[in-house]
């Protein structure tokens, strides 16, 4: 029988930059899986908005030659992970999935973590989240809605992987490459984001996609001199017009 | 053996304690790392069992299929049904916003109704709002439905309810694609729109659509665009438009035309693609066949650069690109069609099909079949402006007695020539059904409360559809949220086709919009097809099958061939107007493009709050309106960011923040549309101004429809600023030098190429050469 075994995986994210639009559809379905607060305009103004993934958007060149490069960028989910050993109250750790995550009834807001990511990508609570009494009832069960002083982050849909590796245990079967999907992913119009295990021994016998994408020849990752060893690896955006040399921002 | 002294042994164990704590203290204690929490983290519970409800949203133009999670009888989310064959699975920031419709703190909750023109909107019992309804439709006088455009089963009640009650029903759409369904009419012969095969082109070619956002059925396209991205040889799209949309942020080469100019454009890559041989002598039969002699002879590289603003090298490398990869397809639509000469523009883009020999061929542009259900339309656009004027000339002569509207804020997205409120105010009786009060229904003398897609039935016909024929299913996924419950939502709203099938008695045969559906079901199975979809023994077990898989779909019944020639569309009016401006001393002038919000569109989801704080692609702006001008041109003009701009047409005035970017052409100016309501609830109501108030009434010379990107205003600083409420900035970028984030690598560069030739780069850059 098959049963539910905990850091059997090692879960990772691959992001095609040549495929991204920049169409925010993974930003809002992120927002509303995870229980993320609204960002209402005076968070805006005061640069406080909050969102697990985000589309960065670069200018590139001037009128007529220019261009404008996307890239959702997420946690990193290092195993090298600056944030972790900052971290008074081991608040946030190394999990054996090869997720960074953090554990919100640990946290105490020092913001030392955030400090110490190089990919911003952790948000502080400055406020209690509120929503109006109807809207309460689209909040996700499955997702803690943190309070205020309470840092959170992309957790790669936990709560999803939970119930994809509980459901395959139900049903004593292995769980298929593909069939944990994140909400990010899952929204992607043009299949960007790629999840799965890429753990090498997980993948010998029958690779997963996501595992086959991270040794692409376009695959890249972030920031590589801090030697943060990110599990989100991104495939370089093509440009078929460039003639060779340094481009991009 | 020496003997341990006692304060040796002393000595000796402190220092080995004091190393046993410091190498403790060197790392993690071991629990640490392997123990998660005493307590769990909720994440890692699974609570309770959820349910995925296939659906439609029939008001949607392009017809996605979507699943919705349900929890103890409350949708969680919405996504993309991976069944389906027209989205595959993927949804976009509206679809997930339209949750918000369904749990909306601002949903009316019982009718309203107002005694007297002026009076206040007062809440009635649906009792007395039947009574109301019955009386106004009975009364002497024509009915007029007004809707947004609907296909499927809701088109199908509202069409017929008009003409029962011998009225009409006339569908707006603020972005209309008239000229769009009259080009592919006038070019394939057949008025739905057709199936764009990207997904298997090498080379695209588009203008004016911004298909990866907004433009016709968004979802459908941009799993096309990522299968053209992941193809083995990754195709190459031009993009034509004169704002830099996110479909031209996409593009491998974008064209900033001056507006007006596309057709040209298109003729001019025409005739480089014929010179060059790049084409079979077949395709230029077919493409020159009804064309005059010489007809693209005025249309030479080097004098349409001269007419268009394009360099003509881009011209060139675009028409290169189209002849020499194939297959490759063109198609356009949005601003395009949106010129005095939008037919025109759009026909002679739409025939460059048959000169790149796509027509009908795989990775090109492919024919939809008819609906599977007779009668039921499953292609849908608005009234022209035209129509419009016409129409409302008839409310204000007092000619209409009663006006339905539902779906269609006319009051916000008629041009203010129109003055379409004072129309209203003409009509003896304005019914509107609404979930949330939008301005149009602010209007109105009876309010009724509707109910969302969420809670309704109907059908959904996708238009393009996927190449073959498809029919989504619309089912209530939660029950209705009726009166007060223990959260205090109240909504005791009823759906519209159901309402209309009310007050036709047995006019139309069915009593439910259920009924109509498992009619519907009934006639597919009667179809006895084996289909991909539902294979069932009877209609019973059919019907549950269509609902569990979100309707029925059969990819071997495909459309009829398109093929033949290209019409003669230079007979239609060449010509771009543009409107004039005010006074020269009141501003610089520009072309103002409005553009579809990527999450609000033209404003029909400016009530949700998702919608509103959902970034623009290009400014990451949210909440406001803002105007797109170029950055130089701002720099001359002393405008930056959130700076207060008048933007000012012969029709009126609007105010918005500026936010200079280097892809705007210099000069044009680009405005959202979606914001400046009056009422659309708290999120809405007071927020950015409405674009489309101050657009002149230019039409397209065939169509009548309205030219909305023809109005030039003058731009000028209002002397106040304000911060413009964006994402950027929220999170410091890190572009610490080239290649990151986004690395660019060219044909046949690896990353770590690319990376090294970064870095050198950058190291060049700070040590003048030396490493």
């Amino acid at each position: 029988m098959t049963t539910e075994v905990f850091g059997k995986h090692k879960w990772g994210m691959v992001v095609d930059v040549d495929r991204c639009t920049g169409c925010q559809a993974c930003v809002l379905a992120c927002q509303v899986e995870n229980n993320v607060p609204l960002n209402t305009q005076e968070r805006y103004e005061r640069a406080r908005g909050m969102a697990w993934i985000r589309v960065e958007r670069y200018w590139e060149g001037e009128f007529p030659d220019v261009k404008a490069r996307f890239i959702p960028i997420l946690c990193q989910h290092c195993e090298n992970a600056p944030c972790e050993p900052v971290c008074p109250v081991f608040a946030t750790y190394h999990n054996p999935e090869g997720m960074n995550v953090q554990i919100y009834n640990r946290c105490v807001g020092t913001r030392y973590c955030a400090n110490g990511c190089p990919y911003i990508v952790r948000f502080f609570n400055y406020w209690e989240p509120v929503w109006p009494e109807s809207f309460r009832n689209h909040l996700n069960p499955d997702v803690t809605v943190r309070s205020r002083g309470i840092m959170e982050k992309c957790s790669f849909c936990m709560q999803r992987i939970r119930r994809g590796v509980r459901n395959a245990a139900k049903e004593n079967r292995e769980l298929e490459d593909g069939e944990i999907q994140t909400a990010c992913q899952q929204a992607c119009p043009t299949d960007a984001l790629v999840f799965g295990d890429i753990d090498p021994d997980n993948n010998r016998t029958n690779p997963g996609r996501a595992y086959s994408m991270i040794n692409d020849d376009r695959a890249y990752t972030l920031l590589p001199r801090l030697n943060t060893d990110p599990n989100v690896i991104y495939l370089a955006k093509v440009d078929p017009d460039r003639e060779g040399g340094a481009g991009g921002h | 053996m020496k003997k341990l002294t006692r304060r040796q042994f002393m000595v000796l164990s402190g220092k080995a304690a004091t190393g046993a704590v410091i190498f403790v203290a060197c790392g993690l204690p071991e629990r640490e790392l392997i123990v998660q929490s005493p307590v769990e983290l909720p994440e890692d519970l699974v609570r309770g069992e959820d349910a995925w409800f296939a659906t439609t949203w029939g008001d949607m133009p392009g017809g996605d299929g979507l699943i919705v999670r349900v929890m103890e009888g409350r949708a969680k989310k919405v996504a993309g049904n991976p069944d389906f064959p027209v989205n595959a699975g993927k949804q976009s920031v509206r679809h997930d916003a339209a949750l918000q419709l369904l749990y909306h703190p601002d949903r009316i909750s019982r009718p309203l109704m107002r005694r007297s023109k002026g009076g206040a909107l007062n809440p009635i019992s649906w009792a007395e709002a039947e009574i109301e309804m019955i009386n106004a439709l009975e009364a002497a006088g024509g009915v007029t439905v007004v809707t947004n455009p609907l296909r499927g089963h809701l088109g199908l009640v509202a069409e017929q309810f008009a003409a029962l009650y011998g009225g009409r029903h006339i569908a707006f759409d603020a972005v209309e694609q008239g000229v769009l369904h009259g080009a592919v009419d006038r070019v394939f012969g057949q008025s739905s729109l057709p199936d764009l095969d990207i997904g298997e082109a090498q080379a695209v070619l588009s203008f004016g659509a911004d298909w990866l956002s907004t433009w016709v059925s968004p979802v459908s396209l941009s799993v096309k665009y990522g299968q053209f991205r992941g193809q083995g040889h990754r195709g190459y799209l031009v993009h034509v438009e004169p704002r830099m949309s996110m479909t031209a942020a996409a593009a491998d080469l974008w064209i900033a035309p001056r507006p007006g100019t596309e057709g040209e454009v298109a003729l001019s890559i025409a005739k480089e693609i014929i010179d060059h041989g790049w084409a079979s002598s077949g395709d230029i039969g077919a493409f020159m066949e009804n064309m005059p002699d010489g007809a693209l002879d005025n249309y030479g590289a080097s004098a349409v650069a001269e007419r268009s603003g394009v360099p003509e090298e881009r011209l060139k490398r675009a028409a290169e690109k189209l002849g020499t990869n194939r297959p490759a397809l063109a198609f356009a639509g949005g601003s395009t069609g949106a010129h005095a000469n939008g037919s025109f523009n759009l026909s002679a883009i739409y025939s460059l099909n048959y000169l790149l020999g796509s027509v009908g061929s795989k990775g090109g542009i492919r024919s939809n079949p008819a609906s599977p259900l007779s009668g039921v339309p499953s292609s849908a656009t608005g009234a022209s402006l035209e129509e419009w004027e016409n129409e409302i000339a008839q409310w204000r002569g007092g000619n209409v007695r009663t006006v339905i509207v539902r779906g269609a804020d006319i009051v916000h997205g008629l041009p203010a020539s129109v003055e379409v409120k004072g129309a209203l105010r003409a009509v003896p009786k304005v019914i509107a059904f609404a979930t949330v009060l939008d301005d149009t229904a602010a209007e109105a003398d009876l309010v009724l409360p509707e109910k969302s897609f969420l809670e309704t039935w109907g059908s959904d016909i996708p238009e393009p559809g996927p190449g073959y024929q498809t029919v989504a299913f619309q089912q209530p996924v939660v029950g209705p949220t009726v009166n007060f419950d223990e959260v205090g939502l109240v909504s005791d709203a009823r759906g519209f086709g159901d309402v209309l099938l009310w007050a036709s008695g047995d006019g139309l045969g069915v009593s439910s919009m259920e009924d109509l559906v498992r009619n519907a079901s009934g006639q597919l199975f009667d179809l006895g097809r084996r289909s991909d979809s539902i294979n069932a023994p009877d209609k019973r077990l059919f019907f549950n099958g269509a609902l569990q898989r979100g309707g029925w779909w059969d990819n071997g019944a495909t459309g009829d061939d398109l093929g033949g020639a290209a019409p003669n569309f230079m007979e239609l009016g060449k010509e771009a107007k543009y409107s004039s401006t005010v006074p020269a001393e009141e501003g610089e002038e520009f072309h103002l493009i409005p553009f579809q919000s990527n999450a609000l569109l033209d404003g029909r989801l400016a009530s949700t709050p998702w919608a509103q704080q959902s970034p623009d692609p290009m400014s990451s702006a949210v909440w406001e309106t803002w105007v797109e001008i170029n950055k130089r041109v701002a720099e001359d003009l002393g405008i930056i960011e959130g700076d207060v701009l008048f933007i000012r047409s012969v029709n009126g005035e609007i105010e918005a923040l500026a936010y200079p970017h280097p892809g705007v052409p210099p000069g044009v100016v680009g405005v959202p549309m979606g914001q400046g309501h009056s009422h659309g609830g708290r999120y809405a109501e007071g927020r950015g101004q409405n674009v489309m108030s101050i657009l002149t009434d230019i039409k397209d010379s065939e169509t009548g429809a309205l030219a909305w990107a023809a109005t030039k205003v003058r731009v000028s600083k209002s002397g106040l600023r304000r911060k413009v409420p964006k994402f950027e900035g929220t999170v410091e970028a890190f572009p610490t030098e080239p290649g990151v984030p986004v690395l660019v690598v060219g044909p046949d560069e690896t990353a770590h190429e690319a990376e090294e030739a970064n870095h050198h780069l950058h190291q060049q850059s700070i040590y003048g050469g030396k490493e």
